[in-house]
C-alpha cells in the first residue's frame, strides 16, 4: 500500500480516492456535530440574558413578588436561603463521608457506600421531593418549610461532596499522613489538621459545586417549600418560602409580558450563578491539576 | 499561593452572601414580627381577582399578609383539607366522599363567575359561533373531528366552516373549569355522563391530537398557538382573549337559547338557582333554567378548614373572607375579571359559615 | 490488640447517612405505595387509561381495596412516553456526541481545546427548568414552523412522521427528545473524550505507519478500544434522561390516556407525570391514586437504579468536576 505521505503521488486510485473523501466528510460531520452541542447552548445563554436583562432593574431586588408581577426580591433570599441551608447541612455528612472513604475506605463497607453515593445521584429529583412530601411536610407536619426544602436539596448533594471530597483526599501524598503520624499526631489530626487542609481547594470547588447544583433545581423543592410571595421570616417550618426556579417555571405561563419578563430575569440570576460557579471552578482545576 | 486565593475570594463571596442573607432575613423577621401571612392557593380563574384584590386588602388590614398561588382548583382543596394552605380557591364545591373524609372543611363562595368557550379558527374568531353541550361532548369524546361537521353546521347556518380536524385543548391539571365545563356537558348529554361524568379531573377520552393545558393561561397560549383548537376558559381571561383576537362561543342553555356570557346572563342564571342554595352552599349554578340564563357559571369558592392553628391565624382568614366577600365584592374589582357579585341571600350564608372558622 | 478507632467509627458513621437516605427512600415510598401495588397489580403496568374515577361519587370496595368508582390506575402511556423519548434521545445524542468526542480530542486546536472541552460540559450543568424555558421559547416554534413541514416533506409517508396525523403545536415528542439529547450529550461527550486521550500513543502512531488517513487512525483504531467504556457512557446517559422531570415537563405536551402516534405527538413521561398531577390525585377521597403515584416513583426509581448500576459496572469512573 503506497504512503499517503509522499511528497507528489502519481496518481490516486479510486480506493485512495474515496478514504481520502471519507476523511474530509468524517472530520466535517464532527465538526459539524460539536457545533450542534454548542450553537444550542450559545443560543441559550444568549435568549436568556437579552430577555433576562431587559427586565433587570433596582426594582427587580427591592421588591417581592405581587401576583404575577413585582420583583424578585423574595426569591433571591429564598434561593439563598435554601442552597445555603442544604450546605449547612450536607457539607459535614459529605466531608466527613469524603474523610471516611478516603482515608479508611479499602474495604467492602466503603466499596458499597461508594456504590450507593452514585445510586443516589442517579435518583430523580422528583423521587426525592415525593419522599420528601411524605415524611417531612405531611408525615412529620412541618407542612411547605424553609427545613423540609433544605433537606431534600441536602439530600442531593450529600453524594456529590463525598466523592469529590474522597478524590481530592486521594491526592494528598501519602508521605504526608505518615509524616504526620510519625510525629504521633492521632487520627482526627491527621484527618482535618494534615490532609483536609491539604486538600482544601478541591473540598471548596465540591461545596461550590453543590451549591450550583441546589440553586437550579425546581422538581424537588415545588412539593417541599411551597411558594410565598414575602421574604423569610425565618420560620424553618409551617411557613412557605420562595425560591428562584419556582418564578421561571410558573411565570412562563402567565399570559402577560411582565410574568415572562420575570421568568427570564430569574432564569438569567440562576444561571449566572450556575455557569460562574461552573465556569471559575474549571478554571482554577486547570491551573492546579 | 494560588490555593489560598481561591480559598480567600471563596471565603469573600461565601460571607458576602451572607451579609445578604441577614440582611434580607433581618427585613423579612422585622416585618413579620406584627403580621400574620396567610396563604392562598387553588382556581387559576379565581387568581386574577385575588391579585387584584390583595393589595387593596392588604392596604385596609395592614397586620395581614396574603401570598397568592394559581395552581389549579385541585391543588386548591387538597392543600387546604391538608392544612399546606390556609385559603384553597376553587371554582369547584368539595364532593360529598370528600366531605364525609374531612368534615370540618367549608367551601365558601365569594363571588360568581363564569366561563366561556373560546376557539382560534382563521377567519371565524370575530364570528361568535354557536355551540351546544351535545356537541362539545362529541367533539372532546372524538365522535365529531373536522370543523365542518353537520352537527356544528347545524348550529351555525350559512357560517362558512373550513374543512379541518378539531383540536380539542383540556386541562391537565385538577381543574375547577374543567369539574365546570363536564358538568355542562354531563347535564346535557346523557351518554357523556354515563361514561366520562364530571369533576375537577376526568378521564378525557382519548382524541389522536388533543392537547393538555396547565392552568387557565396554558389554555388561551393553546389556543393561540394552535389554529383550529378550542377550549374552555375562565371569564377572567376574556382581556388575554380578546388580545389574541381568539373567537367567543355562543352556548345553547337549557332552554334552547345559545348565549354569550355577559353580565346580564351570568346574573340571570345566577338568579334562577341563587335561592336553592343550601347553608353548606355547595351547589352546581351549570345549566341554569331560564331563557336567558347563561349555561356555565359557578361560585368561586374559599375551601377553608373550621379550625385554624392559632386565633391569629383563624381571625385573620375571618377577615380576609369577610372583606373578600363584601368589599371585595365591589364592581370596581369584579368587573375587571367579569364576574358577579354574590347576592345579598349568599353572602348572608357565606357569613354564617366565616363565624364558624376559630382555632 | 485492636484498639476502638473513635474518630474512624465516627467518620464511618457519618458516611452511613448515605445509605440510610436511600434506604429511607425505597421504605417509604415502598409503604406508602403498598396498597395501590395490592390494587393495581400487574395491569398497572399495560394499561393504558391513568383514570381517577368518579371523584364527586362515593367510594366503592373494589378487591377488597376502598376506591373512587371507575378508578382504574394505568400507566402504560408514561412507560411508553419516558422510554421513547430517552431512546429517541439516545438515538440522537449517541452520533453527535461522539463526533464532538472525536472533533475535541483530535481535530480541536491546541489552545482552544480546554475552552471547546468546557463549552460541552456547561451544557452538563445548565438547570433543567432553563433548559425548559428555552425549549418553550426557542425550540417549540421551532419545530412547529420549520422542523415539522421538513421531516413531512423528506419522511411523510411514514405516517409516524406524518404532522398531518398531529396537532403541529411544536409540544410532544420530538421536542421533548432533542431537549433530552442536549441535556445528556455531555455525559456522553466526555465519557468518550476521556477515554480517547488514554489511548496509548503506540496505537495511533502504528496505524499512520501503516497509511490510515486521519479520520482511520481514529474510528478503526481507537474508537475500538473506548467501547466499552463509551457503552457505559451510553448507559448513563440514559439513566439520567429517564428520570429527567422539568424540561420534559415544560415541552412534551402532557398527554392522557394515548400513545403517541407520531413523533410530534404530545406525550407524558413517568416523571413529569408525578410532578404535575400530584394535586389532582390528593383530592381522591380513598387516597388510592397519591398511593398509585408513589408506586409511579417506585417504578421510575427502580428503572433508573437499574441502568445505573448497569452503566457503573461498565464504566469504572470516578466523579469528577466535569462529571458533577
Amino acid at each position: 500500500m503506497s504512503a499517503m505521505h509522499d511528497a507528489a503521488p502519481a496518481r490516486l486510485t479510486t480506493l485512495e480516492r474515496r478514504r481520502y473523501a471519507t476523511n474530509i466528510v468524517g472530520w466535517g460531520l464532527c465538526t459539524l456535530a460539536f457545533l450542534l452541542i454548542a450553537v444550542p447552548l450559545l443560543d441559550l445563554v444568549l435568549t436568556v440574558t437579552l430577555k433576562g436583562a431587559s427586565a433587570f432593574s433596582i426594582e427587580l431586588f427591592t421588591t417581592s413578588t405581587n401576583g404575577v408581577t413585582g420583583g424578585l426580591q423574595n426569591a433571591i433570599i429564598g434561593t439563598l436561603v435554601l442552597s445555603l441551608g442544604s450546605l449547612l447541612i450536607a457539607t459535614p455528612i459529605g466531608i466527613g463521608a469524603g474523610i471516611y472513604l478516603s482515608e479508611y475506605g479499602s474495604n467492602r463497607l466503603a466499596a458499597t457506600v461508594r456504590f450507593l453515593a452514585d445510586t443516589l445521584t442517579g435518583t430523580p429529583s422528583i423521587v426525592l421531593g415525593y419522599f420528601s412530601y411524605i415524611t417531612m411536610v405531611i408525615g412529620l407536619g412541618w407542612k411547605f418549610s424553609a427545613l423540609a426544602g433544605a433537606i431534600t436539596l441536602a439530600i442531593m448533594v450529600v453524594p456529590y461532596l463525598a466523592r469529590i471530597t474522597e478524590l481530592s483526599l486521594r491526592r494528598v501524598p501519602t508521605s504526608m499522613r505518615e509524616a504526620a503520624y510519625a510525629l504521633g499526631a492521632r487520627d482526627h489530626t491527621v484527618a482535618s489538621r494534615i490532609v483536609l487542609a491539604a486538600a482544601a481547594p478541591g473540598v471548596i470547588t465540591g461545596v461550590l459545586l453543590s451549591l450550583a447544583i441546589s440553586v437550579g433545581e425546581t422538581a424537588p423543592l415545588i412539593y417541599t417549600a411551597g411558594w410565598s410571595n414575602y421574604l423569610w421570616t425565618g420560620k424553618l417550618t409551617n411557613e412557605p418560602i420562595g425560591y428562584l426556579t419556582y418564578v421561571i417555571w410558573t411565570f412562563i405561563n402567565e399570559p402577560n409580558p411582565e410574568s415572562h419578563a420575570l421568568a427570564f430575569a430569574a432564569a438569567l440570576l440562576v444561571m449566572l450563578v450556575v455557569l460562574a460557579i461552573n465556569i471559575g471552578v474549571r478554571m482554577v482545576m486547570r491551573r492546579d491539576p | 499561593m494560588r490555593s489560598d486565593n481561591k480559598l480567600r475570594r471563596s471565603v469573600l463571596l461565601r460571607s458576602g452572601a451572607a451579609a445578604l442573607l441577614v440582611a434580607g432575613i433581618g427585613a423579612g423577621v422585622a416585618s413579620a414580627a406584627q403580621t400574620v401571612t396567610l396563604t392562598e392557593t387553588g382556581s387559576t380563574l379565581l387568581y386574577p381577582l385575588f391579585n387584584i384584590w390583595v393589595p387593596h386588602f392588604e392596604k385596609a388590614h395592614p397586620g395581614i399578609r396574603v401570598t397568592t398561588q394559581g395552581t389549579g382548583s385541585g391543588t386548591g382543596i387538597a392543600q387546604a383539607i391538608k392544612g399546606l394552605v390556609q385559603i384553597g380557591a376553587s371554582d369547584a364545591y368539595m364532593s360529598n366522599g370528600q366531605l364525609k373524609q374531612n368534615p370540618g372543611i367549608l367551601n365558601i363562595p365569594l363571588a360568581i363567575s363564569a366561563q366561556s368557550i373560546n376557539y382560534n379558527i382563521p377567519g371565524l374568531n370575530g364570528h361568535h359561533l354557536v355551540f351546544s353541550g351535545p356537541v362539545l361532548a362529541d367533539i372532546y369524546s372524538g365522535k365529531i373531528t373536522n370543523w365542518d361537521s353537520p352537527a356544528i353546521a347545524k348550529l351555525n347556518p350559512g357560517v362558512k366552516l373550513p374543512n379541518h380536524k378539531i383540536i380539542p385543548v383540556h386541562r391537565t391539571d385538577g381543574s375547577g373549569d374543567t369539574f365546570i365545563f363536564s358538568q355542562y356537558l354531563s347535564f346535557s348529554t346523557p351518554e357523556w355522563n354515563s361514561k366520562v361524568g364530571y369533576g375537577t379531573s376526568i378521564s378525557w377520552p382519548a382524541v389522536q391530537g388533543g392537547l393538555g393545558a396547565q392552568g387557565n393561561p396554558g389554555m388561551v397560549e393553546a389556543l393561540k398557538g394552535n389554529k383550529f383548537s378550542i377550549a374552555y376558559v375562565g371569564v377572567s381571561f376574556t382581556k388575554q382573549i380578546d388580545a389574541a383576537k381568539l373567537g367567543t362561543a355562543k352556548l345553547v342553555n337549557r332552554a334552547g337559547k345559545a348565549l354569550l356570557p355577559t353580565a346580564s346572563t351570568i346574573s340571570a342564571a345566577a338568579a334562577a338557582l341563587g335561592d336553592k342554595t343550601p347553608a353548606d352552599e355547595r351547589i352546581s349554578l351549570v345549566f341554569a333554567p331560564g331563557a336567558n340564563s347563561y349555561p356555565i357559571i359557578n361560585y368561586e369558592y374559599a375551601i377553608v378548614n373550621k379550625k385554624q392553628p392559632n386565633k391569629a391565624t383563624a381571625d385573620a382568614v375571618k377577615t380576609l373572607l369577610t372583606w373578600a366577600s363584601n368589599e371585595g365584592n365591589s364592581e370596581q374589582y369584579l368587573k375587571q375579571v367579569h364576574f358577579k357579585a354574590l347576592p345579598k341571600k349568599i353572602r348572608e350564608l357565606s357569613a354564617k359559615q366565616i363565624a364558624q372558622i376559630g382555632s | 490488640m485492636s484498639k476502638v478507632k473513635p474518630f474512624r467509627l465516627a467518620m464511618a458513621a457519618v458516611a452511613l447517612v448515605i445509605p440510610l437516605a436511600l434506604a429511607a427512600i425505597v421504605f417509604f415510598l415502598a409503604r406508602y405505595s403498598w396498597q395501590a401495588i395490592g390494587f393495581n397489580g400487574l395491569r398497572f403496568l399495560w394499561t393504558i387509561n391513568w383514570n381517577l374515577g368518579n371523584l364527586y361519587g362515593n367510594t366503592v370496595m373494589r378487591h377488597g381495596y376502598e376506591v373512587p368508582p371507575g378508578a382504574n390506575y394505568g400507566i402504560l402511556a408514561f412507560i411508553v412516553g419516558t422510554l421513547f423519548s430517552s431512546f429517541l434521545a439516545i438515538l440522537f445524542a449517541v452520533p453527535v456526541s461522539v463526533g464532538a468526542a472525536m472533533f475535541l480530542s483530535e481535530k480541536a486546536p491546541a489552545r482552544m481545546r480546554p475552552w471547546l472541552t468546557m463549552l460541552v460540559e456547561l451544557v452538563a450543568v445548565v438547570p433543567s427548568v432553563v433548559f425548559g424555558l428555552w425549549g418553550i421559547f426557542v425550540l417549540v416554534p421551532l419545530i412547529a414552523n420549520w422542523i415539522s413541514p421538513a421531516i413531512t416533506a423528506t419522511l411523510g409517508f411514514i405516517p409516524f412522521f406524518n404532522m398531518s396525523n398531529s396537532t403541529g403545536s411544536g409540544y410532544g415528542l420530538l421536542a421533548a427528545s432533542i431537549v433530552l439529547a442536549l441535556m445528556i450529550t455531555p455525559i456522553i461527550t466526555t465519557t468518550l473524550y476521556d477515554a480517547l486521550n488514554q489511548v496509548p500513543r503506540e496505537l495511533r502512531e502504528s496505524a499512520y505507519a501503516l497509511g490510515a488517513t486521519h479520520f482511520e487512525v481514529v474510528t478503526s483504531t481507537m474508537l475500538p478500544t473506548a467501547r466499552v467504556t463509551l457503552i457505559g457512557g451510553i448507559v448513563l446517559a440514559l439513566g439520567r434522561a429517564l428520570g429527567e422531570t422539568m424540561a420534559v415537563l415544560m415541552v412534551s405536551g402532557g398527554a392522557l390516556n394515548y400513545l403517541p402516534g407520531t413523533i410530534f405527538t404530545p406525550i407524558s413521561t413517568m416523571a413529569a407525570f408525578i410532578l404535575s398531577q400530584l394535586d389532582s390525585a390528593l383530592q381522591d377521597p380513598s387516597n388510592m391514586a397519591v398511593k398509585s403515584l408513589a408506586e409511579i416513583a417506585l417504578v421510575l426509581f427502580v428503572i433508573t437504579v437499574l441502568v445505573n448500576a448497569a452503566a457503573r459496572l461498565l464504566v469504572r469512573r470516578t466523579i469528577n468536576v466535569r462529571n458533577a
